[in-house]
């Protein structure tokens, strides 16, 4: 793999529903992050107000939506289907006739390995996943933060590059929130090429866990039509000296930051 | 507030001994209603008993109960199979005129199709089974096709991405995800097929049944076989409506836990 290699290319996205243009001209890359000695993969975190166009552009990225106009392609310019990327929905639909077990033997089934190996696949990460003793549970037996845990491991049962989270840290408690926020980073640097997109409104855990953050936003200029959603801003958390560092939020910097982005969002 | 209290507020959750208790209220209060009736036409718990066992001693009542047990058993069979194919079958587009078309033969009684299907079953037990199947099909097709259309797309893209083809889709979302809707709408169907039992035996009566009895009981206006009929017809109704409970518990353990106690 070279540096800089483009992992994720979404390029001039527009899509809208009826009357609403949704979005326009949506652009972003995710670029291999390397760093010598280390496995490190790459969390992307998009910000944005409700209602901007987050979750629809996740669904197009997802190959579940098609965009008017633009493009979603992966690593070597690859395009992107159901199924070649993992998609953590924001309610965590799981089958509700399954076991937790068989929710992910099902998901390793599906992707094409024997019933052996999805057993051994899904023992595996019901240990990382901290799930062991819920392997027999029913999903309507699991709290939030379970139910959000099993859906993570269902989408990587199967070798996935790209995963996608909506809204991965709505309404978690702050123990649940810390434990999410390291889940993620786990996932992300369990292969070099791994590449988790999220989206979500709560500011300082996108800080805290990404790479990269992009806000989405509407440019609104007086007497002119307010566009589509698009990037307005980035902000590249490696060159800010703010990724991949314990206690992050204990920097001046990422105090600063932090305010700057809150300042913007409220501009959007 | 006492346990008892909260049996005569709104939203309350009372426990089982309570829960007892109020059914053994209302069982003993109907029972008195019963029994110091001042109409004629009820008769008393007494006659009603007699009147079983002599239906059942020399009236037959058992071998027609198990004519009746057998046409609801082949009807009901039928209907899943044909009803269930058609309800599943609104997923393909090409199809769905037909499950609505189905579904609005509900509206047509099944009195004024006796003609048609006489010619085409030829009469007897064959015309029971197919008044019968469609009486309960076009109810059952009505009731499931609404349960497909209102699964969450979310559940499809669920397993969209999980890179499942569209036939595990169907298989794992629509037919398994929608089992426990199925067993309930099958349940309130049987109670339906139950209901038209006496319209249907009384169509042809040549085989019996305990749809047949009644009428000709009727006829003779003997109430208090007529009730003993009615008596047996509700237990049966009942029990097969507990073992259809029990059996949606057995094959679909997730929906307990679901259920909220309020």
């Amino acid at each position: 793999m070279s540096k800089d290699e483009v992992l994720l290319d979404v390029a001039g996205v527009r899509l809208e529903l009826g009357e609403s243009l949704i979005l326009e001209d949506l652009s972003f890359q995710v670029i291999d992050r390397v760093r010598e000695g280390t496995i490190t993969g790459q969390v992307v975190g998009l910000l944005g107000p409700s209602g901007v166009g987050k979750t629809r552009l996740l669904r197009i990225i997802a190959g579940l939506d098609v965009p008017d106009k633009g493009t979603v392609r992966g690593q070597n310019g690859a395009e992107l289907d159901p199924g070649s990327v993992g998609y953590v929905f924001q309610d965590y639909p799981l089958l509700q006739h399954r076991t937790v077990r068989s929710n992910l033997e099902l998901a390793g089934r599906i992707g094409g390995m024997t019933a052996e190996k999805a057993h051994k696949r899904a023992s595996e990460l019901l240990e990382t996943f901290r799930l062991t003793d819920r392997g027999t549970f029913y999903p309507a037996q699991l709290s939030g933060g379970q139910r959000q845990r099993v859906a993570i491991a269902q989408q990587i049962m199967q070798p996935c590059r790209l995963l996608l989270m909506d809204e991965p840290f709505s309404g978690l408690d702050p123990e649940a929130l810390d434990s999410v926020m390291r889940l993620i980073v786990e996932v992300a640097n369990m292969d070099e090429l791994n590449t988790i997109v999220l989206v979500t409104h709560d500011i300082r855990a996108a800080m805290v866990v990404s790479d990269t953050l992009h806000m989405l936003g509407r440019e609104r200029k007086p007497d002119k039509p307010v566009t589509g959603a698009r990037v307005v801003w980035s902000y590249d958390m490696v060159e800010r000296g703010l990724a991949w560092q314990e206690d992050v939020v204990h920097l001046p910097a990422f105090g600063d930051l932090e305010k700057e982005i809150k300042a913007r969002f409220k501009e959007l | 507030m006492t346990r008892f209290t909260a049996a005569f507020l709104p939203n309350r959750v009372v426990d089982r001994t309570t829960t007892s208790l109020i059914v053994v209220f209302w069982a003993g209060a109907a029972l008195l209603v019963w029994v110091t009736s001042p109409f004629k036409t009820l008769p008393t718990p007494g006659e009603i008993w007699r009147a079983f066992g002599e239906l059942w001693w020399q009236g037959g009542l058992g071998p027609e109960t198990f004519t009746t047990m057998r046409l609801i058993a082949h009807a009901t069979l039928l209907t899943v199979v044909i009803s269930l194919l058609l309800s599943y079958a609104t997923v393909v587009a090409f199809l769905r005129p037909v499950v609505q078309a189905v579904s609005k033969l509900r509206f047509l009684g099944i009195t004024g199709l006796v003609f048609p299907f006489t010619l085409m079953t030829g009469g007897g037990y064959s015309l029971k089974v197919a008044l019968l199947t469609f009486g309960m099909t076009t109810f059952f097709v009505t009731s499931m096709a609404q349960v497909v259309v209102e699964i969450p797309r979310s559940e499809f893209d669920y397993m969209r991405v999980l890179g499942a083809s569209e036939l595990r889709i169907l298989w794992e979302v629509v037919v398994r995800g929608t089992l426990d809707k199925a067993l309930d709408v099958l349940r309130q169907n049987v109670a339906m097929g139950w209901a038209m039992i006496t319209m249907v035996e009384g169509i042809s009566r040549a085989e019996g049944g305990i749809g047949a009895l009644i009428l000709n009981e009727n006829k003779h206006f003997l109430l208090a076989e007529v009730y003993a009929i009615l008596f047996v017809i509700l237990i049966l109704g009942l029990g097969m409506d507990y073992g259809m409970g029990a059996l949606t518990n057995i094959l679909c353990p997730y929906v307990v836990i679901r259920r909220v106690r309020r």
